[in-house]
C-alpha cells in the first residue's frame, strides 16, 4: 500500500466519521432552539413557582420573600375554599370531558354519512371551537339572564318553567350551567377528531361484516369504536388537560361567584395571585394542583393503553 | 475641511441630544366608564401647552385596574403617572410605589383652587401627601318618581320605611304571573360594597374595622339578606349583579330603586327624562352612612420624568381642564371655580350629593381595604344572599380581615 493509498483512505476515514459526527449532533441541533424556548418560557416558571409555593410572597411587600417551607401547603389543606374548589374542579372535569366526548362522537358519526351540504354542515360545526372563550362567556352570560335570556324566555313558554331562573346567580344551577357552555365550545374538536379517525377505517372492513350478517351495532362495537380508539385516547388526554388548566370563561361568566359556587382550583390560585397578590399561596395551589393533575393523567394514561393495545 | 466637517457633525450631534433630553413622554393609566375616549381633547391642548412633553393615555378597564397596575408596578412597568383611588393608597405606599408631591404643592398656584379639606382627607397613611384630588362623588338613592307616584308612596328616609317601599315596589304589573318590577337593585358582585354599608355602617358604634360583630352590625347585614331571602326586592340575579346589570335594569324599569352616584344621573336622564330622581340613602340603625367616591392621580415612584408627570396631573386639577375631565366622566370637579360654574348635571342630582355630604364617608385606611372590596366582600355577601353562610359569619370574616 502506497503513502497516497493510505492518506486517501484515513481521509475518507476522517469524513465518514465527521459524517457520523454530524448525523449524531444535527437532531440535536435542530431541536435545541425549541428545547431552549421551552425550557425558558415553560421549565423556568414552573421552577419558579415551585420556588415562590415554599416562601410567604406577596407582592405589595416585594422586598419580604420569607421561607416558610411547607407552610402554604399546609394551610392550602385546611383551607375549606381549597377543598370547595377542589370538590367542583372534580364536578366540572368528571361531568364536561365526557359531555363533549358523547357529543363530539355521535356528531363525527352524523358527518360521516353522506348527506347534501355536508362539507358546510362540517365548517359549520367547528364555530364554537374557534370563537375566543370571552366572546363564548359573554354570549352565554346573555343567553343565561334571567331579565332578557332567551334560556329563560324559552323554557317559560314552553311551560317547563314558571319563574326565570337566575342560571348563574344561583349555587344550584350556576355550575351546570357554566359545564353546559364549555361542553357546547369543546364538543367541536372532538368531533373533528373523531371525524378523521373514522375516515381512517377501510370501508372493507364494513362490508365484509354487512356480508357476514353483522347488524349496524356489531358494527360499531367491534370495527368502529376499536378503529377511533386511538384518537379518542388522545383527544381525551388533551381535552383533559385543557379543561383542568382553563379557567377563562368562568372568570368570565361569575369570576368563581356567588360566593364559591363556581370556584375551580385553577380559579383559586389565580385569584389568590393576581387580585389577593398573594403568590406564595397562590403558587402552593397551583402546585398543587399540577400536583393531582399528574396522578390523573399518569392512572388515565396506563388505563387506557391497555385497553387500547 | 476634515476639522469643519467634524465641527458641523458634532454641533448637529449635540443639538439632537439637547432635544432628545427636553422631550419626554408620560404614560398615564386611567379608567372611564365612558366609551368614547374623552382624553384626546385634554392630551391635546395639555401637549400645545407644554412642548416637548407627550402623554401616551391608556383607558384601562375598571375591572382589573388594580390588578393591572400593581402587577405592572411590580415588573418594572408601571406607568409614569395614574388615576388612583383612597382604597388603594396604604398598599401602593407600602409597596413605595408613589412619588411624594408636596414640594410641587407648594409651589403650585393651582393648591389653593381646590376644595377645601380635599386634600387633607387624601393625605397618606404615613402623613405624605401623594394623591391630588381630580374628581368626587357621593352615592346616594335613586328612585323612579311615577312608580312611587302610582302607588302613593314616599321616598324612605329609615331602613323599615325603605323595606316596606321595595316590598310595594316588587309586583307583577301585568298579571302574568311573573314579577315585573323589583324594589331596588342591589349590586352583590365586585363594587356592592357601598350598598351593603349603607345598609349596615350606618348603626351608631358600627364600622368596617370596630363593632361589625356586635348585633347592630351583624343586624345591617341581616337586613340585606332577608330583603332579598324573605322579600325577595332585588332581581334573583342580584347576587352576581355589577354596576352595568343594576344601572340596565334601572333605566329598563326592571327596578324602583338603586344606589349610585351622580356619574350616571346624565345616562339615567337620557333613558327616563324626568322620571328619575335622588335622594340621600335611609337612615339605618340610628344613624346614615353613604360613600364618598374619591379619585385622585398620582406620579408614580418609577416615573422617567416625575417632572413632566406632575404637570400632568397638576393641568387635570387645574381650573377649566378639571371641568372638561369631568364632562368626560361625569363625576364633579375639585376645582372650586369649576364647582361653581357647574352645568352638566340636574341640579336634582347635584342636590342630592350636597344632602349627602354630611355623612359620606371613606373606606378605612388599611391594606386590607383592597381585598375586602376585590374578594372578601363579595364572595361573603353572595354567600349569605344565596342562603350559604349567615349574616354573622361574613360580618365575623370582614371583621378578622381588618384585624390582621
Amino acid at each position: 500500500m502506497t503513502d497516497a493509498t493510505a492518506t486517501d483512505l484515513s481521509r475518507q476515514d476522517r469524513q465518514g466519521r465527521r459524517a457520523a459526527l454530524g448525523r449524531r449532533v444535527l437532531p440535536y441541533a435542530m431541536l435545541s432552539p425549541a428545547v431552549l424556548v421551552t425550557l425558558a418560557i415553560v421549565f423556568f416558571p414552573m421552577v419558579q413557582t415551585a420556588w415562590m409555593s415554599l416562601h410567604d410572597y406577596v407582592l405589595f411587600r416585594p422586598n419580604d420573600f420569607d421561607w416558610v417551607g411547607l407552610e402554604n401547603f399546609r394551610t392550602a389543606l385546611a383551607d375549606e375554599v381549597f377543598w370547595i374548589s377542589l370538590r367542583n374542579t372534580v364536578i366540572w372535569m368528571g361531568t364536561t370531558i365526557p359531555a363533549q366526548l358523547l357529543l363530539g362522537l355521535v356528531t363525527a358519526l352524523l358527518l360521516n354519512q353522506e348527506f347534501p351540504w355536508r362539507p358546510v354542515a362540517r365548517a359549520l360545526i367547528i364555530i364554537p371551537w374557534a370563537l375566543p372563550s370571552v366572546v363564548i362567556a359573554l354570549m352565554w352570560v346573555w343567553i343565561y339572564d334571567s331579565n332578557y335570556g332567551v334560556a329563560n324566555e324559552f323554557l317559560l313558554r314552553m311551560g317547563l318553567i314558571q319563574q326565570s331562573i337566575p342560571w348563574l346567580a344561583d349555587p344550584t344551577y350556576a355550575l351546570a350551567s357554566i359545564i353546559l357552555t364549555l361542553t357546547w365550545q369543546g364538543f367541536p374538536f372532538f368531533a373533528v377528531m373523531i371525524l378523521a379517525g373514522l375516515q381512517a377505517i377501510p370501508r372493507s372492513y364494513y362490508e365484509a361484516a354487512s356480508i357476514d350478517g353483522a347488524s349496524a351495532w356489531r358494527q360499531f362495537w367491534h370495527i368502529t369504536l376499536p378503529g377511533i380508539s386511538g384518537v379518542m385516547m388522545t383527544a381525551v388526554l388533551l381535552r383533559l388537560i385543557w379543561v383542568a388548566n382553563s379557567f377563562d370563561v368562568i372568570f368570565v361568566m361569575t369570576g368563581g361567584g356567588p360566593g364559591y359556587a363556581t370556584h375551580t382550583l385553577p380559579l383559586y390560585a389565580f385569584v389568590k395571585a393576581r387580585t389577593n397578590l398573594d403568590f406564595g399561596y397562590g403558587s402552593a395551589i397551583a402546585v398543587l394542583f399540577t400536583l393531582l393533575l399528574m396522578v390523573v393523567v399518569v392512572f388515565y394514561l396506563r388505563r387506557t393503553g391497555k385497553a387500547v393495545s | 475641511m476634515k476639522f469643519k466637517t467634524l465641527t458641523v457633525l458634532g454641533t448637529a450631534l449635540a443639538l439632537t441630544a439637547g432635544a432628545a433630553a427636553a422631550d419626554s413622554t408620560v404614560r398615564f393609566w386611567y379608567h372611564f366608564d365612558n366609551a368614547d375616549n374623552p382624553m384626546d381633547e385634554l392630551v391635546a391642548s395639555f401637549e400645545e401647552a407644554n412642548p416637548g412633553i407627550t402623554v401616551e393615555a391608556e383607558n384601562i378597564p375598571w375591572n382589573s385596574y388594580y390588578d393591572q397596575l400593581y402587577t405592572a408596578i411590580i415588573g418594572g412597568n408601571a406607568p409614569d403617572a395614574a388615576m388612583v383611588k383612597m382604597f388603594a393608597q396604604p398598599r401602593l405606599v407600602e409597596m413605595g410605589a408613589l412619588q411624594p408631591i408636596e414640594d410641587w404643592l407648594a409651589d403650585w398656584e393651582g393648591a389653593e383652587g381646590l376644595q377645601d379639606n380635599l386634600l387633607k382627607l387624601t393625605v397618606g397613611p404615613d402623613g405624605t401627601q401623594y394623591y391630588l384630588p381630580v374628581q368626587y362623588v357621593v352615592l346616594y338613592l335613586y328612585y323612579r318618581p311615577s312608580m312611587f307616584e302610582e302607588l302613593g308612596l314616599e321616598v324612605p328616609t329609615t331602613c323599615d320605611e325603605f323595606r316596606e317601599v321595595a316590598n310595594a315596589l316588587t309586583r307583577d304589573t301585568d298579571g302574568d304571573g311573573q314579577t315585573d318590577t323589583y324594589g331596588f337593585g342591589f349590586r352583590g358582585a365586585k363594587g356592592g360594597h357601598d350598598h351593603w354599608a349603607s345598609f349596615t355602617l350606618g348603626a351608631e358604634g358600627v364600622s368596617l374595622t370596630e363593632g361589625l360583630t356586635s348585633d347592630a352590625g351583624v343586624a345591617g347585614t341581616q337586613f340585606v339578606a332577608d330583603l332579598f331571602r324573605e322579600d325577595g326586592v332585588f332581581p334573583p340575579s342580584a347576587p352576581n349583579d355589577g354596576f352595568q346589570e343594576i344601572i340596565g335594569a334601572f333605566k329598563a324599569g326592571k327596578t324602583a330603586m338603586t344606589i349610585h352616584h351622580i356619574g350616571s344621573a346624565n345616562g339615567m336622564v337620557e333613558a327616563l327624562g324626568d322620571d328619575v330622581a335622588a335622594a340621600p340613602v335611609p337612615e339605618c340603625g340610628g344613624g346614615r352612612w353613604t360613600a364618598f367616591g374619591d379619585e385622585s392621580t398620582a406620579v408614580m415612584a418609577g416615573a422617567e420624568d416625575p417632572e413632566a408627570a406632575w404637570k400632568w396631573i397638576s393641568y387635570l386639577s387645574s381650573e377649566g381642564n378639571n371641568t372638561m375631565f369631568n364632562e368626560a366622566t361625569g363625576q364633579l370637579p375639585v376645582v372650586k371655580a369649576d364647582s361653581e360654574s357647574w352645568s352638566l348635571h340636574p341640579q336634582r342630582f347635584v342636590q342630592a350629593t350636597v344632602d349627602s355630604l354630611p355623612f359620606a364617608e371613606m373606606l378605612p385606611d388599611s391594606a386590607a381595604t383592597a381585598d375586602f372590596v376585590n374578594t372578601v366582600w363579595p364572595t361573603q355577601m353572595q354567600r349569605v344572599l344565596t342562603g350559604d353562610i349567615e349574616a354573622a359569619e361574613m360580618n365575623e370574616t370582614i371583621s378578622e380581615l381588618f384585624a390582621e
